[in-house]
C-alpha cells in the first residue's frame, strides 16, 4: 500500500480520484473548463468559502479536473494531499514560501536544477529568506548549515544534471534530529521509480511537465503534502502551527493535521499568488500519467541500454549515470533502475559537444527533459549559463557535458542518432589535430 | 483550545472560534485510534453558525497528552470531567462509531445538561475480533491499515475526496499511527451495556437522531437499525458510504447533523 491507498501504482494511475458514476458515465475524466461553479445557495457559498464544507468555488483554487490530477499523485506517492500548480518552479515556490518567512533560511543541496538555485539564491534572497548550499550526500555539512532560523532541507532525489542520487534516508535522519523537515523535488525519479515519503521525506515536489506527462505538451507541478511531520513539535512553523487571520484565525495544523502543509497552499498560495494548473492541462496531464509505469520501463530500459552503448564508443570521453557503479543509497532507493537520463561528455570538449548536437536528427536539442522522445542540451550555454564558473564546478557541470534525456523511441534508431552526432565530433576532433 | 482535565493537557477543537459556554454546545467525539479532525468541516460550520464546538482528543489521542482510557465508562466519566472543566451547560452529544458508545455512558451521567445524542456510523455495541485488537498491539500500522480499508467505502478506496485534493485514507492513516488503537478497540469490545443505555435514554425522551452508512462494513447497517430502534428513532442511511461516514461525506454527514441540532434547538 502507497500509505494512501490500497491499489496498485498501476491501478492508482489509472483509476484514483476519478470513478465515471457521476458525470454522464464519462470513462475518461472530464475537462471541466470552467472559471467558477453555481452555489446552490448562499448559505452554501459561505459554507464554501469558510471551509466548513468541501467543494469548488473558482478554478483559481480548485477544479474538478485538476483535483482528480491532485489525489491521483497523492496516492501514488502516499501523501496525505496534493495541489497542482502550473509549473513545477510555482510548486517549487509555493512550498519555500508557504514554510519561510522573511528572516528564515533553506538549506539546499548544491546540486540542484538550475532555475531552483537561481530561486533559492537571488530570488527568495530578496525576501530576505537566505539558503546555504551545502554537498547533500555529506551529513555534516547538512548538519553543520541548519541554522536556528532554518525552515527545510532541499534536495532532488536526483541531482540535475550532475545525476548525483541523494541519499534520502540519512537526509531525513540529519534534518528530522533537528526538527526539520526535508523537501524532495523527485522529478528525475517520477513516482513509478521512487517514492520519497517512504524515505522520510515530507514534502514532494514533481514538474509533472516532465515524464508524468510524457508528451511534452504540458507544464505542470505539484506539491505533495507527505503529512507525517509534526509541525507543532517542531516549533519552527508559525505559519501552519498559529492563527490564520485570513481564514477568521483558521489553525491549519490543529483543524487539518497531516493536511495542514496541503491546505495552507490552498488557502493562501492558490488563492494569493494563483499559479494554478489549467483543466485542459490536468487533463492532458493525467493521459500522460495513465501510462507512466510502462513508459518509464522503456526510458530505464533504453538509458542503460544507451549507458553501456556510449561507454564502448570511441568517440565519448565519459559517461554518468547513477547506475554506473552505483553506491548502496542508489540501489536500495531505486531498485527498478535509477532514471532515464544520463550525461556524457565527447571527445574534443566543447566545440566537439555542439558539433555532436548539431547533428542529431531524431533527438531534439530543448530545455526540457522527460519527454518520451529523446532530448538533448548543453546545460552550461543554456539552462546553468547564469551559474559563476565556482557554481557550475559545485553544480557538477563540467563545459562539455551534454545532458540526455533517453526517450522511448525504438533503440536502434537512437542509437543511429548518436552515431551522427559522434561522426560529426569525431570530424571537429581531427580538425583539431590537422591545425 | 488546551484545557487541564486529570492533570493532562487535553485538546479541544473548537471549529475555529473561540469556546463560549454559554451557547448551545454541540460535543463532537472521535472513533477508535482517530482524533477531533475527522470532525474538521462540520465543527466549522456549528461554531460559525450560533454554536460552541466542544471535539476533544481523548486522552493519549493526538494532541491530547494523558493516559488512554480502557473502558468506554471511563471515557464517559472523562468527558464529563472535561465538560465541567470548560462549564458547558447545554450539550449535544454526536458520536462516530466508538464515539457514540461513550456519548450513551456520559448521556447517563449529564442529568438535565444533555440536550440530544446523534449517532454516525455506529451501534450499541462495537464487538472486534480478537485477532485486530491483537494485531493493533504488535503492528499497530497493519491493524491501521486493515481499518482503514475496512473502514473507508468504495468511493474512498478508489481515491476519492471531499475536498479537492485530499487524500481521506493518507490523512487517516498519519492519525492512527500515533494513536492508542488497540486500547481504545478492547474497549469497544469490552462494552456491552449500550442497548440497556440506549433504551433508558429512549425512555426519558431525550430527542436522538441515528445516521447510518450504507457500505459500513465495520459496524454494518442492521446493527444500526437496532441501535435506533433501542433509541426509539429513525435511522437514515447515506447511500454507498462507509463506516468513516463523517470524512468520507462530510456534507451529508453535517446536512443530517445540522438539521437535526437545529430542530432541538428550535
Ligand atoms: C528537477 C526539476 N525541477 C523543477 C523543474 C521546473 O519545472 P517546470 O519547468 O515545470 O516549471 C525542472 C525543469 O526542468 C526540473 O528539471
Amino acid at each position: 500500500m502507497s500509505k494512501s491507498s490500497f491499489l496498485g501504482a498501476d491501478t492508482i494511475a489509472l483509476h484514483s480520484g476519478y470513478q465515471p458514476e457521476s458525470d454522464h458515465g464519462s470513462r475518461a475524466v472530464p475537462i471541466y473548463q470552467t472559471t467558477s461553479y453555481v452555489f446552490d445557495s448562499v448559505d452554501e457559498a459561505s459554507a464554501l468559502f469558510n471551509v466548513e464544507q468541501g467543494g469548488h468555488i473558482y478554478s483559481r483554487i480548485t477544479n474538478p479536473t485538476v483535483a482528480v490530477l491532485e489525489q491521483r499523485l497523492a496516492a501514488l506517492e502516499g501523501g496525505a494531499g496534493a495541489i497542482c500548480t502550473a509549473s513545477g518552479m510555482s510548486a517549487l515556490f509555493v512550498s519555500f514560501f508557504s514554510l519561510c518567512s522573511a528572516g528564515d533560511h533553506i538549506v539546499s543541496a548544491s546540486q540542484i536544477y538550475g532555475s531552483t538555485a537561481t530561486l533559492l539564491k537571488h530570488s527568495l534572497k530578496r525576501f530576505n529568506i537566505d539558503c546555504t548550499f551545502v554537498d547533500i550526500n555529506d551529513q555534516k555539512a547538512v548538519s553543520g548549515a541548519i541554522q536556528d532560523n532554518t525552515k527545510l532541507v532541499f534536495c532532488e532525489s536526483i541531482g540535475n544534471p550532475g545525476l548525483d542520487v541523494s541519499n534520502l534516508p540519512a537526509i531525513a535522519e540529519t534534518a528530522h534530529a533537528k526538527g526539520i523537515p526535508l523537501v524532495v523535488d523527485a522529478t528525475f525519479a517520477t513516482p513509478f521509480l521512487n517514492n520519497p515519503i517512504e524515505h522520510g521525506a515530507d514534502v514532494v515536489v514533481h514538474s509533472v511537465t516532465k515524464w508524468i506527462g510524457g508528451h511534452g505538451a504540458a507544464v505542470g507541478g505539484v506539491v505533495i503534502d507527505g503529512g507525517n511531520f509534526d509541525w507543532l513539535k517542531s516549533g519552527r512553523f508559525p505559519t501552519l502551527t498559529e492563527p490564520y487571520e485570513p481564514f477568521h484565525g483558521m489553525n491549519f495544523w490543529e483543524e487539518f493535521g497531516p493536511a495542514a502543509l496541503a491546505m495552507r497552499i490552498r488557502c493562501e498560495s492558490m488563492r494569493d499568488i494563483g499559479a494554478a494548473m489549467t483543466p485542459h492541462n490536468a487533463f492532458l496531464l493525467l493521459q500522460g500519467l495513465e501510462t507512466l509505469s510502462l513508459r518509464m520501463q522503456q526510458h530505464v530500459s533504453n538509458a542503460q541500454a544507451m549507458v553501456t552503448w556510449l561507454q564502448k564508443h570511441d568517440a565519448v570521453k565519459w559517461v554518468n549515470h547513477p547506475d554506473i557503479d552505483a553506491n548502496s543509497h542508489t540501489k536500495l532507493l531505486f531498485p527498478k533502475g535509477a532514471g532515464s537520463m544520463l550525461t556524457f561528455g565527447v571527445k574534443g570538449g566543447r566545440d566537439a559537444g555542439a558539433a555532436f548536437i548539431d547533428a542529431l536528427q531524431l533527438s531534439s536539442n530543448l530545455a526540457n527533459v522527460g519527454d518520451s522522445r529523446t532530448l538533448v542540451l548543453h546545460p552550461g550555454s543554456t539552462t546553468h549559463s547564469r551559474l559563476s564558473e565556482a557554481d557550475l564546478v559545485s553544480a557538477g557541470i563540467s563545459a562539455d557535458l551534454i545532458r540526455v534525456s533517453v526517450g522511448i523511441e525504438t533503440l536502434k534508431d537512437i542509437q543511429a542518432d548518436f552515431n551522427l552526432g559522434l561522426r560529426a565530433a569525431a570530424k571537429v576532433v581531427a580538425n583539431q589535430a590537422e591545425v | 483550545m488546551y484545557i487541564e482535565v486529570d492533570n493532562a493537557n487535553t485538546f479541544i477543537a473548537t471549529g475555529g472560534k473561540p469556546f463560549d459556554p454559554s451557547l448551545p454546545t454541540v460535543v463532537l467525539l472521535h472513533g477508535s485510534g482517530t482524533d477531533h479532525r475527522g470532525w474538521a468541516l462540520q465543527a466549522r460550520w456549528f461554531a460559525f453558525h450560533g454554536y460552541s464546538v466542544f471535539a476533544p482528543d481523548f486522552p493519549a489521542h493526538s494532541l491530547s497528552g494523558g493516559e488512554a482510557l480502557t473502558s468506554i465508562e471511563s471515557m464517559g466519566a472523562w468527558l464529563i470531567r472535561a465538560l465541567d472543566e470548560a462549564k458547558v451547560t447545554k450539550v449535544h452529544l454526536i458520536g462516530h462509531s466508538q464515539g457514540f458508545l461513550v456519548a450513551l455512558e456520559a448521556a447517563s451521567l449529564l442529568g438535565d445538561r444533555l440536550k440530544s445524542v446523534m449517532a454516525l456510523a455506529t451501534a450499541s455495541a462495537i464487538p472486534v475480533n480478537p485477532a485486530l485488537v491483537e494485531m493493533a498491539q504488535t503492528n499497530p500500522t497493519a491493524a491501521a491499515e486493515m481499518m482503514l480499508q475496512w473502514g473507508f467505502g468504495n468511493q474512498s478506496q478508489y481515491g476519492a475526496s471531499a475536498v479537492p485534493g485530499m487524500q481521506p485514507i493518507g490523512i487517516g492513516a498519519r492519525i492512527m499511527a500515533n494513536n492508542p488503537l488497540a486500547t481504545d478497540l478492547s474497549a469497544c469490545n469490552a462494552y456491552t451495556q449500550g442497548a440497556q443505555r440506549a433504551q433508558k435514554l429512549a425512555s426519558t425522551g431525550c430527542p436522538s437522531c441515528v445516521i447510518l452508512a450504507e457500505k459500513d462494513r465495520m459496524t454494518p447497517k442492521k446493527e444500526g437499525l437496532k441501535l435506533a430502534q433501542d433509541l426509539n428513532t429513525q435511522a437514515q442511511v447515506v447511500k454507498e458510504m462507509g463506516h468513516m461516514l463523517p470524512m468520507e461525506a462530510p456534507k451529508e454527514s453535517l446536512y443530517f447533523m445540522k438539521k437535526f441540532i437545529q430542530s432541538v434547538e428550535k
